[in-house]
């Protein structure tokens, strides 16, 4: 899933370097050091990680609210407030993706909601068959039709062609269980992370101070970074860059809704947010660590991300469309993806194996 | 400038005298006990610490490893489809992740969506290759997921009794004993069978493995046990079906398959119902349920080749911990009650020029790759090929101490019966008695020490 080219010679590295620092450290800049390494953590987890959950789960609810009034009502304007609450679940889950670890994956909430492709022949002969659609049918039903994806086709139809009174009432009936299974993950996972018996938020709060998932801090703050580079990976080297090489459409991520570039914007934006420990709220991050030991490297991730998001502006088509036409926009969305990865795995992850020893 | 001269001059001075020296053997202390995978080792505690490429790749391999890498986690549907058809009619899961977690391995249930756990079934008889003759109307797996409109072959339901085990100084460890029932059959069962449950394994470093010269594999053989160890061990062989001839087994939880790309093809047609250019019959051929689709192979070659590459070319994660005392002190008991005997500390890879990462490398796999008796408690009393139904693979021990990171919550043994590596240990037998043996007589130290050596895996 990713690549880490150096990784042996870049620990080298880091023993090697590890004198320098002490020099510039004064004892404040130190204990500023040691107190922000928690904070950063409760940060990330308060004002982060169970905030995003916490609207993804009110997101789902807004979506299943919309869905019931275009269930009730099949008007053109209830069509038009249920594909605005499908993109603004879709901006907070693709920010979300920017901390990909803990229950997310371990308890596969993330395939639950977001697997694709759509499967067209088994959702054909579902829908055309006597099958009852209720919720336990969805909720036994193989992931390719579970989740945003199936219910966005039935929103959208291709790049925006269905309306609303073209909706079928067995589409209506499996859009309906298919947003109550949504909302039944989207709460699973702002639980596990903020009640009993997981309490995933503690476990991180906790890193290094009693967690019996993370012994060390080092270890959590590993795990955030490894996130964040996955994200940057996944998203300039997997959903990028694959149909690009192919030039090929059909392999596109959300093609129905038109919403691919918005997906991959919006899941560096959750990299920034884990990066600068905020979201809606400001928190510190681990940019403040990283800028009070070296300066010269959080400027450039800093920059780096600005880059990478800004770059995607400049891609003004739908992406299956700008892997044909806008190739020359896209390879510089993918160029600076691949820098930025480059220096979280190759400066920033060494500067967290350096500096977070405990 | 003049100093860089002079020391330049010094370096090819010395350089030249070690130049005319012999090679030495390396000795044991040179080398750094991280490096699980030799030059083929990454770096990386966490979730992700099973999934990263091997360093050094070429551009070219970088690139197949990342198609690979792709396609593992892509998830199949129904054909006919644009991309990525041709998944079941029957089948036990969607994409290679869905029971790799993470590269890693499964979680035991059996038909959910988050499934790892799957079920060969066989009668005592052999095929024409000489492995399982397999079930009719069955076929040799339990398919237990269907597409819409089809039949799960058969539901699996698993219970567990607990046994408990109890240490001289009173601490008792509790081990679950699993009971599979087959439920809801699509059609009849006629005669007898036998059940063989298969969980994911993790899919890293196995380039490295089938890099093991066949030589050295059989060298560890000891069929007669004539040490009188108690540990015999001994190779399988099997079909390969794409080189259509008799091979060493390596992969498989009883070395029941010979080489990285069958064990894909095989996984793709079995797990996933999708035929490829080595498996090119639906695996519900001859059945009630085939589909008469003249789409085979569903699975294009480049992705075949692309995934077999992809976990040919995953590095083995470094080991932690390796200079703790405790650490060291489990590592020696773990040699002293000759658990090393099976679970092999150092191989040496054989050399291919063409893919350096794994040429002439030396591992730490903790594995023989051969096939030994386990004992009552583990048996299947299902034939593989050779393996008869007590004998299963020495499991590769390296990464063992990242499951729990890699899987939230961690499972051992080839089902998945064991919650710790504790009660995995309990669960040897056979061949492996004596060494249990030993482990329960350890002081609660010393206990704690082994487990703690293995956490450092």
């Amino acid at each position: 899933m990713k690549r880490s080219i150096l990784a042996i010679a870049s620990v080298i590295v880091l023993l090697g370097a590890c004198k320098k620092d002490k020099d510039n450290n004064s004892t404040t800049t130190t204990e500023d050091f040691i107190t922000l390494k928690q904070t950063v953590l409760t940060d990330f987890t308060n004002k982060v990680a169970v905030a995003g959950y916490k609207d993804l789960d009110d997101a789902s609810v807004a979506l299943y609210s919309s869905l019931d009034a275009l269930n009730a009502n099949a008007s053109e304007t209830n069509l038009n407030t249920a594909r605005t609450a499908w993109k603004n679940m879709r901006t907070v889950w693709e920010q979300c993706e920017g901390f990909l670890f803990g229950p997310v994956e371990d308890n596969d909430y993330d395939p639950n909601m977001d697997t694709w492709p759509t499967d067209y022949v088994q959702m054909d002969s579902l829908l055309a068959s006597a099958n009852p659609l209720e919720v336990s049918d969805i909720q036994n039903a193989t992931l390719s039709l579970r989740g945003f994806h199936p219910i966005e086709y039935i929103l959208f139809g291709n790049h925006g062609d269905r309306t609303a009174a073209s909706i079928t009432a067995r589409q209506r009936k499996y859009m309906m269980s298919l947003a109550t299974d949504l909302k039944a993950t989207c709460h699973a996972l702002y639980l596990s992370w903020t009640a009993a018996p997981e309490n995933f938020a503690d476990k991180v709060k906790t890193a290094g101070n009693g967690s019996d998932k993370y012994a060390k801090k080092q270890e959590v703050y590993l795990a955030i970074v490894e996130s964040i580079t996955a994200i940057c990976e996944e998203v300039g080297e997997g959903k990028m860059k694959e149909p690009f090489d192919a030039k090929d459409p059909a392999i596109v991520e959300s093609p129905y809704s038109g919403n691919s570039i918005a997906d991959f914007k919006n899941n560096i934006i959750g990299l920034q947010n884990v990066y600068m420990g905020k979201y809606k709220e400001d928190g510190k991050g681990i940019n403040e660590l990283v800028a009070l030991r070296n300066k010269a490297l959080d400027n450039k991730i800093q920059s780096q991300i600005a880059a990478a998001i800004s770059s995607f502006d400049n891609v003004t088509s739908y992406f299956e469309v700008a892997i044909i036409n806008q190739r020359t926009q896209v390879q510089i969305v993918m160029d600076n993806l691949a820098a930025l990865r480059t220096t979280l795995d190759e400066e920033l992850k060494p500067f967290i194996i350096q500096n977070i020893t405990d | 400038m003049k100093k860089l001269k002079l020391i330049l001059g010094v370096a090819f001075v010395s350089a030249a005298f070690t130049m005319c020296r012999k090679a030495e053997q390396f000795s044991e202390e040179g080398y750094d006990e991280r490096l699980s995978g030799g030059l083929a080792t990454v770096f990386d505690e966490t979730s992700k610490a099973f999934s990263h490429a091997m360093a050094g790749l070429s551009a070219n391999d970088q690139h197949a490893h990342d198609l690979g890498d792709a396609a593992f986690e892509q998830t199949f549907v129904t054909a006919p489809a644009p991309m990525f058809g041709g998944l079941g009619p029957v089948f036990n899961n969607v994409s290679c992740i869905s029971c790799h977690h993470n590269d890693g391995k499964g979680t035991p249930t059996a038909g959910a969506v988050n499934s790892s756990l799957l079920f060969r079934i066989s009668t005592s008889g052999n095929n024409e290759f000489g492995g399982p003759a397999g079930m009719d109307g069955y076929g040799g797996q339990i398919q237990d997921v269907a597409i819409f409109g089809k039949q799960p072959e058969a539901q699996i339901q698993i219970t567990y009794t607990d046994e408990v085990v109890t240490y001289a100084d009173g601490t008792q460890v509790t081990l679950r004993k699993p009971v599979y029932t087959m439920q809801n059959a699509y059609v009849a069962m006629t005669g007898n069978y036998s059940l063989s449950p298969r969980l994911a394994p993790p899919v890293f470093g196995l380039g490295l493995l089938e890099n093991i010269p066949e030589s050295t594999i059989v060298s560890f053989a000891d069929e007669g046990d004539a040490d009188g160890d108690g540990i015999s061990g001994r190779p399988n062989y099997v079909y390969n079906a794409q080189r259509k001839q008799k091979e060493l087994g390596r992969f498989g939880l009883k070395a029941n398959t010979p080489t990285v790309i069958t064990q894909v093809a095989g996984a793709y047609h079995q797990d996933m119902g999708i035929t490829s250019s080595i498996f090119t019959k639906e695996s519900s051929w001859g059945q009630l349920q085939m589909d008469d689709k003249a789409d085979d192979p569903e699975l294009p070659d480049s992705i075949l080749h692309a995934v077999a590459f992809y976990v040919r070319s995953l590095a083995v994660p470094a080991r932690r911990d390796v200079n703790n005392a405790e650490v060291k002190r489990g590592k020696e008991l773990f040699v002293q009650m000759n658990c090393a005997a099976c679970h092999k500390p150092v191989v040496q890879t054989g050399v291919d020029v063409t893919f350096p990462a794994i040429s002439n490398q030396r591992i730490q796999p903790y594995t023989d790759l051969l096939l030994h008796d386990m004992g009552e408690g583990l048996a299947d009393n299902y034939n593989d090929f050779l393996a008869n139904g007590r004998e299963w693979r020495t499991a590769p021990l390296w990464g063992i101490g990242l499951f729990e990171k890699t899987n939230g919550t961690p499972y051992y043994l080839h089902d998945g019966r064991a919650r710790t590596m504790e009660e995995a240990i309990l669960w040897h037998g056979g061949e492996a008695e004596r060494s249990k043996t030993k482990f329960v007589q350890l002081s609660k130290t010393d206990r704690q020490a082994v487990l703690k050596f293995l956490k450092s895996l």
